[in-house]
């Protein structure tokens, strides 16, 4: 028997000795739940039966009154700045950049959505409404019109709504509005404050009601410029040429493919001379922000494969295919303009020559 | 795994090109699919400095405005559809009144008259771009040249636009017919190219055939059968006065046409049943012989470089097409699709020949590359035959005759796209057109 089938046996050995002593089969319990059980005799039971036949017959504990619905508070009435106090009030505090509570409370918080009636299937069949009674959104009570009353009374059936719809309407296509119904209005941009003099006499009484006001915008002023200082030094400190990357999602392919066919669409070769349609144009445009191209930014790349007679009047007709189509705006996404406010196109004509 | 590595590549560069057009460069779309359309023109009546121009500076708009339109490049947006008006040809240009009515293309003009001299000056506005294409350009000429001065604005506005030549300021030369087939009438004759103009040349006493131009454009071959034999003539356009070209006796000279250098002709010579090629120098008279094959080899054309030539043999035994060293040798055949191939004309371009072809009953008009590549038919008729380039390249005259013993003869030009077939008005029928070169 050669070395190495000797040293295979053994060492198979080993691995199946390991597999079945040292526990390599041996698995875990599979988790389960315990729960104690008590054996209880047949008298125990009948006596635990007849203690809960005899609280059956004790009347039943008065439902508590519900809490009452903490009144929601009112999003206007958070927003509108406390009033100054009559009293003197101590000197300001040095100004600090945090952000008041007035300004936090100028979002109000959305109502939340109303609760729905019966505007979906019932998971069981319900009563009809009362025989007497048509359903109506608004649920009234009948009126009937008495004999003896001194004031004429109009006959009224008795409305209810429905119990439940024809139909399914979900939450999605409910129409609830969770936009506010009422903003606070902005309060007046309030007087720059005057330098203070190096010495200044203690405010008189009314003087100092009137600056509350003004103290609390101001300390938001101060708190604007210093954050507004402190960007700019870092834009400073930042290296000027790395361009700004673009925010936002990327063009996608059906974007891009919309922008080619747009500009396609007018760009007239018809009236080309043969090294004109030679000639690739690669034209720079810049657009504005509503996707019209800016005249005076359309320049010529560069081109390729004509003379530069030739590629003049390739890109003359490049650019009246740009200014054309995009006299109304190419259909861009406007959250993407980071992506689409420079753009180079390549005006390739090989397909378009004479074959 | 090679399959692997290919579409880890793949992969790999569709992600470094998606990287690459996110790193905040500009935006790359290319655009490899445009339309071929006439573009939108506007010529608005050109400024008359006084009334006596009032009249000729309309004529001179409605020329340039028909040149242009008869390219089919372009297409005229009609006076009464203008919203703009150009009173002084120094205002500036309100181009939204143009814009709305997607005029791409703006030509305006003034002209001025004292006595018999009438000048013309314009402007070629690009609409959309608010530029204008090229500088202000000015013509001055007699009164009665107006439709030349009118050409020639029209050549430079098609230039600026195109950026080719135009071909509006030249001349035909055409052999004007009239009578039954069985007793037609024949005359050389020459017009403006838009059959304006005509001039005859010889009357109708013998029959011609074939005229060509000389490369100055002063100068026109033909073959007439005054004596009875085909012989070659020399015709000064402008003096009216020709001269017989030398040939030996009891041969046939005919298809003449000028080299590039205008000294030398080059003609088919038939003798003893056998026709071939030959040069002659017209001052001196000296001729060559270029081909010496039992065949018939016939209708030739230089190259523009002068360094070839295409003529038509039937030496394959169909008439085929054939591309010679201008000084003669072997000969390389260049079309091989069915039918029969003629009168090859070489392009002014120098990279497409013209040709008419018959195949299966019907006569065509077409070109190809000079190697022979690109075949294309443009036309398809009873019979459509003698295509000659104009002075761009870009469009070919030709005579088209209809069927029938009244059958007439009339003159087409078309687009070697093969579009825009145009009828060219001439006073009756017309056959062998021969375009000159831009005039000066």
């Amino acid at each position: 028997m050669q070395t190495g089938t000797k040293i295979s046996a053994v060492a198979h050995g080993l691995l199946l000795s390991w597999a079945f002593l040292g526990g390599a089969f041996r698995s875990d319990p599979l988790p389960f739940e315990v729960q104690d059980v008590t054996m209880i005799s047949a008298e125990e039971f009948d006596r635990i039966a007849g203690r809960s036949a005899a609280s059956e017959a004790q009347p039943a504990p008065e439902p508590t009154a519900e809490p009452a619905v903490e009144q929601r508070p009112d999003p206007v009435s958070e927003s509108v700045p406390p009033k100054a106090r009559p009293e003197p009030t101590p000197p300001p505090p040095p100004p600090a950049p945090e952000i008041t509570p007035e300004i936090a409370a100028l979002v109000p918080e959305p109502p939340s959505p109303p609760q729905r009636a019966s505007e979906r299937i019932a998971p069981e069949p319900v009563a009809p409404p009362p025989p007497e009674a048509r359903p109506d959104p608004v649920e009234r009570e009948q009126v009937t019109p008495e004999a003896q009353a001194d004031t004429p009374q109009e006959a009224q059936d008795a409305t209810a709504p429905e119990e439940a719809a024809a139909e399914i309407v979900t939450e999605a296509e409910e129409t609830a509005v969770l936009a506010p119904t009422r903003s606070p209005r902005p309060a007046a941009r309030p007087p720059r404050r005057p330098t203070p003099a190096p010495e200044t006499a203690p405010a008189s009484e009314t003087e100092t009601a009137t600056d509350t006001a003004t103290e609390t915008a101001a300390k938001t002023e101060d708190a604007v410029t210093a954050a507004l200082t402190e960007a700019m030094a870092g834009a400073r400190d930042a290296t000027p040429a790395a361009p700004a990357a673009p925010s936002g999602p990327p063009m996608s392919a059906g974007e891009k493919e919309a922008l080619r066919v747009a500009v396609s669409s007018c760009w007239n070769v018809g009236s080309l001379s043969s090294d004109a349609l030679a000639t690739t144009v690669v034209v720079a445009v810049s657009l504005s922000q509503d996707g019209k191209p800016q005249g005076e930014t359309i320049r010529m790349a560069s081109h390729s494969g004509g003379s530069e007679a030739a590629a003049k009047q390739a890109f003359e007709a490049a650019r009246r295919a740009i200014i054309r189509c995009g006299a109304k705006g190419f259909d861009l996404p406007v959250a993407k303009y980071d992506h689409w406010r420079n753009i180079e196109m390549t005006f390739n004509p090989e397909r378009m020559r004479i074959k | 795994m090679t399959r692997f590595l290919l579409c880890f590549l793949l992969g790999w560069a569709f992600v470094a090109h998606s990287a690459a057009a996110q790193d905040g460069g500009p935006l790359r779309i290319e655009i490899t699919e445009g339309v071929i359309e006439p573009m939108p023109f506007a010529v608005p009546d050109f400024v008359p400095d006084s009334p006596a121009a009032t009249e000729v500076a309309s004529q001179i708009a409605r020329v340039i405005a028909a040149d242009l339109a008869g390219t089919g490049l372009f297409r005229e947006i009609p006076a009464e559809a203008h919203i703009g008006r150009v009173s002084d040809f120094n205002a500036p240009i309100q181009f939204a009144d143009w814009k709305a009515i997607n005029a791409q293309a703006l030509v305006t003009g003034a002209v001025s008259s004292s006595g018999d001299r009438v000048t013309v000056r314009f402007r070629v506005w690009d609409v959309f771009s608010g530029a204008e294409l090229g500088n202000g350009l000015q013509f001055a000429g007699s009164r009665d040249g107006w439709r030349r001065m009118a050409h020639k604005v029209a050549d430079a506005v098609y230039s600026r636009i195109t950026g080719e030549g135009g071909y509006f300021d030249s001349r035909v030369a055409f052999v004007s017919e009239s009578g039954p087939k069985n007793d037609r009438k024949k005359r050389l004759a020459i017009m403006d190219y838009d059959g304006a103009n005509v001039q005859y040349l010889t009357d109708s006493a013998s029959i011609v055939l074939a005229p060509r131009f000389s490369p100055s454009g002063d100068r026109v071959l033909y073959t007439s059968f005054e004596t009875g034999f085909p012989r070659i003539y020399v015709l000064d356009v402008g003096k009216v006065q020709r001269r017989v070209l030398e040939s030996k006796e009891g041969t046939m000279s005919f298809a003449p046409r000028f080299a590039p250098d205008g000294q030398t002709v080059v003609f088919s010579l038939e003798q003893g049943g056998n026709t071939d090629i030959y040069i002659m120098d017209i001052t001196s008279g000296g001729t060559t012989r270029l081909t010496s094959s039992p065949s018939i080899d016939t209708a030739p054309s230089y190259s523009p470089d002068g360094s070839r030539i295409v003529f038509e043999s039937d030496r394959s035994g169909t008439q085929q097409l054939y591309i010679m060293p201008a000084s003669g040798g072997d000969a390389k055949r260049i079309s091989f699709g069915q039918g029969r191939y003629g009168t090859p004309v070489w392009s002014p371009r120098g990279d497409l020949v013209a040709f008419t072809k018959q195949n299966k009953g019907r006569f065509h008009i077409g070109v190809m590359r000079t190697d022979g590549r690109e075949e294309r038919l443009l036309t398809a008729s009873f019979l459509d035959e003698g295509p000659t380039w104009a002075p761009n390249g870009r469009v070919i005259m030709f005579a088209r005759e209809t069927k029938g013993a009244r059958g007439e003869t009339t003159l087409y030009t078309v687009d070697i796209t093969g579009r825009n077939l145009r009828p060219v008005r001439t006073p009756g029928g017309a056959s062998d057109p021969s375009w000159s070169p831009l005039q000066n």
